[in-house]
């Protein structure tokens, strides 16, 4: 099925935004939630963008794209 | 069942099962006729189904134990396409429960050793759902991303200060080299300032609509493959009855600051059940 990558302009019954991009979809499923103790701990929080992060430089082909600040990044 | 949880974490054979959460919402009618047969759910994993306990019902499904050990996540937290499918698979099973009414998600890969352990789990934190139901029933959450257009880098000529420093006279290659640093600096500093200052009042004017906000961290580019700038990733927690005014608002803000705004929505309120 073919969704609409955001921005969609025909907003559904929280039937929810399938085809948004994974970073959008990242921010909400790890660190967000109700969380309770789960009986296997999985050490999620805060890792995984970070390695994704990584992740993606290292398999990265393009040639290093200068950062816009100097420090790297606004906040 | 009686056994402490610690004993029984790192015994699971090869095939063993465990009872992945997805979500809870309330024990209502609506929830019982809920059908979440045709929702595929996790790979490798058994239907989805319903766990009713008491005035909660769990959205749930049997996972092979060996796909949910930390150190299977930790190589999958490293895999873009992995992590994207569990991601997504988790997404759609919330979402599919949240056009039935209030849903509460729990994170990615929350897991018991089985249904009694979840539901006897779930239901020592009753009071925390159901405060959580209350707080986002007939609200949807909607994410604005602010972004500066990538400035263009200067050319070695553009901007420079006017070339006769002192006397008339053309300062050096190294005065002029310096002077075009400085320039630089100054120009990145004030497009900063400016960018924050956009994303603080898109934020304020935003705020002034929902019933909660978040600030969530900002992309690097690396991460997004998008080389704009993000300054603002912001979420907020709308009431439906004003979730037509959320687009006319960012529409409004984006002519007048001349940011790119990008809203997406309506989510499922994720990010405003964690704090109750």
């Amino acid at each position: 099925m073919a969704h609409d990558v955001v921005p969609w302009d025909s907003p559904e019954p929280l039937s929810g935004p399938l085809g948004v991009p994974l970073v959008d979809l990242l921010d909400r499923v790890l660190a967000t939630g109700v969380v309770v103790s789960g009986d296997v701990v999985i050490a999620i929080a805060d890792v995984p963008l970070v390695r994704l992060s990584l992740h993606a430089l290292l398999s990265s082909v393009n040639e290093r794209v200068p950062s816009p600040w100097s420090d790297g990044g606004p906040l | 069942m009686t056994q402490p949880s610690d004993s029984r974490v790192a015994s699971s054979s090869a095939n063993a099962a465990v009872t992945y959460v997805f979500a809870v919402c309330r024990s209502t009618r609506a929830t019982s006729a809920l059908d979440v047969t045709g929702v595929a759910g996790l790979p490798g994993g058994e239907a989805v189904r319903l766990l009713p306990s008491g005035l909660l019902t769990a959205v749930v499904q049997t996972v092979p134990a060996a796909d949910f050990t930390d150190e299977v996540w930790q190589r999958r937290l490293s895999d873009r396409e992995e992590i994207e499918r569990y991601a997504r698979a988790h997404h759609a099973v919330v979402s599919a429960v949240a056009t039935h009414g209030p849903v509460v998600p729990l994170p990615l890969a929350t897991l018991y050793h089985d249904d009694d352990r979840a539901r006897s789990r779930l239901a020592d934190e009753a009071d925390r759902f159901h405060t959580a139901l209350k707080r986002v029933a007939h609200h949807a959450e909607w994410g604005v991303k602010v972004y500066r257009p990538l400035a263009p880098e200067p050319g070695p000529a553009a901007d420079a200060p006017p070339p006769e420093a002192a006397g008339g006279r053309a300062p050096g290659a190294g005065l002029a080299y310096l002077n075009r640093k400085r320039g630089a600096q100054a120009r990145r500093e004030k497009l900063r300032e400016q960018a924050l200052d956009v994303a603080d009042s898109v934020d304020a004017e935003l705020r002034g609509l929902a019933a909660a906000s978040r600030r969530l961290r900002t992309h690097g580019a690396a991460l997004s493959g998008d080389q704009r700038v993000h300054v603002l990733n912001a979420t907020y927690l709308v009431a439906d009855e004003r979730a037509h005014e959320v687009g006319r608002l960012v529409a409004a803000l984006g002519e007048r600051t001349g940011a790119q705004i990008e809203l997406s929505g309506p989510w499922v309120p994720y990010s405003f059940v964690g704090e109750v």
